[in-house]
């Protein structure tokens, strides 16, 4: 029997608009994280009004409201951990305005990332941020998450393309903002909140002219340390590619035996380079590229032939999770960054971790950034398995922060990392994110238990009793 | 009456300054403050203190000077770690060794701070080819009210640990807090600059603005200038001059100048002068510096902040109405970022004054979020700061509460009166 919150949205919104069947919502009750939840209800609105619209029943019935994109994330931002209303932008996925000129477009929050810059590409321009994802994940997804990509080393994550949005605070109200407003930057607050400081129903994205040359490499390597050595060595002697990503042999192989894109896959480590600029500087960056890889190890270097091979190399490289899918019963995929001069060190501990715990480890990460991905494979019919896939991520994690790193460089914290933000924050800086938060859902009701560590509360209670 | 110290703010001089040697020093002198109900203004190099309304309570100055050092900096990292109090000048300096930089833009580099160019949410016109100071700062520590010393971010160039809260403090002008660190990327700096001035007349104008458009190599800078003539010289008998400034590799800049040339004949421009390495940076700042340079003590600049399509469209209308008003302008119209900036002055401060609240109003209607930018302190005194508060306002106002809860930083300086 359906429950009067179901009722009232229904009556509200319609059946086509919004689920309550069993079967429909078990679609909503999981992203790619292995938690998985019950929404109460979901809804699929056509447009900002029937959002504000299930916002305000929601809060009328006390329930919380759980933002969906395409259901990519990693960190369990999109479940819906304590039931609730999950609102899926897929049918809000519409480019509204092109303004090519003043290099700008306007997009719904559901449109898919790759799906812009295909659909704007013939008039030279292009919409940067390119997560793996991109095929399938969706832009508000990628503002909720202030997701990365292969080319944020040369072009910034999302925050840096997101010039305005449009959203729905938690009472059900709409509102805009843009960057070129006065006043605090609300804009930059709400891109990475992952959905708890309110609804993205639009956003005007910048736009970047495409670059007159782009030239792809690959280089082979004996291993990840010395792949590692390389690309510190490039970023040390200030040059930046928009691209710098490795591939350790069990990833490489695990691509190839699906794509077929031409990696060497007898190599310890594969690293894939990218430039694009104006023609003019193409062959000199190409020759201390590959002078530099060569004096880190490199024992081979190659270029891709013409846009057809580097959209092949590219596929592959983006396609890495999923090969791994293909030949592991079940993978997890951890996400840190380090300083640069780092990776190194860094990917040693983690190899060194990975044995420790007996576990398959694959490597396929933005190098250039020092945002590694140590891939764990394990069986989860397993227990001991997955409680060490858990201790040895906890322990990469931990020491990502020993070398002056962080716990999350693109995928977010959403329900997986919440406990980790206090290795990183200290009581007083999570009280200062607290204090944003009370501005924009003193209820905590926009995706609760996301982010935050149930003590955060403790240290806001201290926090405003101190002032 | 106007009082002139150098931290006097309007008509305003504070009782006591306070220069903290270290960062929880700072953070106590703000709570003790707060408690005792005092309000605060916190300085770095006074260039942007011209920004906003002069503050209602003014009983506190704290000066950042005594924490302007580097606190960390590998160059193979790319990143550096900075204490809000040192200039731009010792910033670049600290950078220029590994030939490495961060595009502030900012006027006044020898005096003006990280700190206070962050917190002035300053934007220069570099910004379209390298991307706005708040896109390269990674992580900062700010000293808030209740006396916590805060972090956000950190020292890697990608991170999505918790909110970024680093993008708050920026532009908030030391209404909500004292930045006391801020983490930058770097970028490595281009090996040549080159910076060609050519006279733009009225009727080629557009023609000319089209072409620039469809160079193959993008301009880093491109601002057309007209008046502002002590920090810009005169090409032939043109009020305006087109400035375009391209880095890169010398193949890049000498194919960028020959299609630049080529594009600009095409429009009537036989005569373009080129500047080259520190030349060019000097033209840079010079124009920069122009940005606040207040005309004796009759002018108030504005600043506009749009589309880059609509900058003439806004820089004119602001001229008209100065005209309109009797009033001599001189403005910079930003053509790849958008912004304009125009200086109006009457022929005296007392003539300005008179007509100050007509050409104010005018302006206003024509061109909705205009801010002031600089000025006379007397004359600024006479117009408000923000215009009308944007619709985001009741948002900003919960913000400041938040983080101010009994109003001791900078009051009434902000948007809508925070």
């Amino acid at each position: 029997m359906a429950s009067t919150f179901q009722r009232r949205l229904i009556d509200a919104l319609g059946t086509d608009v919004a689920r309550i069947e069993p079967a429909d919502l078990a679609a909503y009750g999981y992203d790619a994280y292995k938690e998985d939840g019950n929404a109460s209800a979901a809804i699929v609105p056509r447009d900002v009004r029937e959002v504000a619209t299930a916002v305000r029943i929601a809060r009328e019935c006390d329930e919380p409201v759980i933002p969906r994109g395409a259901g990519t994330g990693l960190c369990g931002g999109a479940v819906p951990v304590k039931g609730g209303l999950v609102i899926s932008f897929a049918r809000m996925n519409r480019l509204l305005a092109l303004d090519v000129r003043n290099r700008r477009a306007r997009v719904q929050p559901g449109l898919i990332n790759l799906e812009l810059s295909s659909a704007i590409a013939r008039y030279g321009v292009f919409y940067a941020p390119d997560p793996s994802s991109q095929k399938i994940s969706t832009i508000g997804g990628n503002v909720g998450t202030n997701a990365g990509g292969p080319h944020c080393l040369s072009y910034g994550t999302t925050t840096n393309h997101v010039l305005g949005l449009q959203y729905v605070d938690a009472a059900g109200r709409i509102h805009t903002t843009a960057l070129d407003d006065v006043g605090y930057d609300v804009t930059g607050l709400l891109v990475g909140s992952e959905g708890t400081l309110g609804l993205i129903t639009e956003i005007e994205v910048r736009l970047m002219r495409l670059p007159e040359a782009v030239r792809v490499y690959v280089a082979a390597f004996a291993d990840v340390e010395s792949a590692s050595e390389a690309v510190s060595a490039i970023i040390g002697a200030g040059i930046v590619p928009v691209a710098l990503e490795i591939m350790d042999k069990l990833i490489t192989q695990a691509v190839e035996a699906h794509y077929h894109a031409g990696f060497p896959a007898d190599a310890g480590a594969v690293l894939l380079v990218e430039t694009a600029g104006p023609l003019d500087d193409m062959d000199d960056a190409e020759r201390i590229i590959a002078g530099i890889a060569r004096e880190h190890g490199a024992l081979s270097w190659r270029a891709a032939r013409d846009a057809a091979e580097r959209a092949a190399l590219w596929a592959a490289r983006k396609g890495a999770a999923g090969a791994i899918g293909r030949i592991a019963p079940n993978y997890y995929i951890q996400d840190a960054c380090v300083p640069r001069t780092k990776l190194p060190a860094v990917m040693k501990a983690v190899e060194g971790i990975a044995r420790h715990y007996q576990l398959p480890v694959g490597n396929v990460f933005h190098a250039g950034d020092g945002n590694l991905h140590p891939l764990m494979i394990f069986d989860r019919r397993e227990p001991r398995q997955v409680q060490a896939v858990i201790d040895a991520g906890n322990e990469i994690l931990q020491t990502c922060i020993d070398m002056g790193g962080t716990i999350s460089g693109e995928h977010g914290i959403g329900y997986e990392k919440r406990k980790t933000l206090s290795l990183v924050f200290s009581v007083a800086d999570l009280a200062a994110m607290a204090r944003v938060r009370d501005v924009f859902d003193p209820m905590r009701a926009l995706n609760p238990d996301k982010i935050f560590p149930t003590g955060a509360v403790c240290g806001e209670v201290k926090a405003s009793t101190a002032a | 009456m106007i009082v002139s110290t150098p931290y006097a703010l309007g008509n305003r001089a504070p009782a006591r300054v306070e220069e903290p040697a270290d960062a929880p020093r700072l953070a106590g002198t703000l709570a003790a403050a707060a408690e005792s109900g005092s309000a605060v203004v916190i300085f770095g190099g006074s260039t942007l203190q011209s920004i906003g309304n002069a503050p209602q309570r003014y009983d506190v100055a704290i000066s950042l000077r005594k924490l302007d050092r580097v606190l960390q900096y590998d160059p193979r990292e790319l990143t550096i770690g900075l204490q809000a109090g040192i200039t731009l000048e010792g910033v670049a300096r600290a950078l220029a060794q590994a030939r490495q930089f961060i595009p502030f833009d900012a006027p006044l580099p020898r005096r003006a701070t990280v700190g206070g160019t962050l917190a002035a949410g300053w934007a220069g016109p570099r910004r379209a080819a390298y991307g706005h100071l708040r896109d390269l700062l990674i992580g900062s520590t700010v000293a808030l009210t209740d006396g916590s010393l805060v972090n956000a971010g950190g020292m890697v160039v990608k991170n999505v640990t918790g909110y970024d809260m680093s993008r708050l403090y920026v532009g908030s002008l030391g209404t909500l807090g004292a930045i006391v660190r801020a983490n930058f990327k770097t970028l490595p700096r281009p090996p040549r600059q080159r910076l060609a001035i050519a006279p733009l007349a009225d009727e080629i104008r557009e023609r000319t603005l089209t072409a620039l458009e469809t160079l193959a190599i993008e301009p880093a800078a491109a601002l057309v200038v007209d008046g502002f003539f002590e920090r810009v010289p005169r090409l032939r008998d043109e009020d305006a001059r087109l400035l375009v400034l391209f880095e890169g590799s010398g193949a890049v800049i000498d194919r960028a100048t020959r299609e630049l040339r080529s594009a600009l004949g095409k429009c009537g421009i036989a005569e373009t002068l080129l500047f080259d390495e520190t030349a060019a940076a000097d033209v840079l700042q010079n124009t920069i510096d122009a940005y606040i340079e207040p005309l004796e003590d009759r002018s108030v600049t504005y600043r506009s902040t749009g589309l880059p399509q609509t900058v003439w469209q806004r820089a004119l209308a602001v001229c008209g109405i100065a005209s309109d008003c009797d009033a001599r302008f001189d403005f910079i119209a930003d053509i790849r970022t958008g912004d304009a900036i125009v200086r109006v002055a009457g022929t005296s401060g007392a003539r300005t004054a008179a007509l100050l609240g007509e050409l104010d109003a005018g302006v206003r209607a024509a061109v909705p979020g205009l801010t002031v930018l600089a000025g006379d302190p007397a004359l600024r005194a006479q117009i408000d700061a923000w215009g009308t508060p944007p619709s985001t306002m009741e948002t900003l106002r919960a913000i400041k509460t938040r983080f101010d809860p009994t109003a001791s930083l900078a009051p009434g300086r902000y948007v809508g009166g925070l």
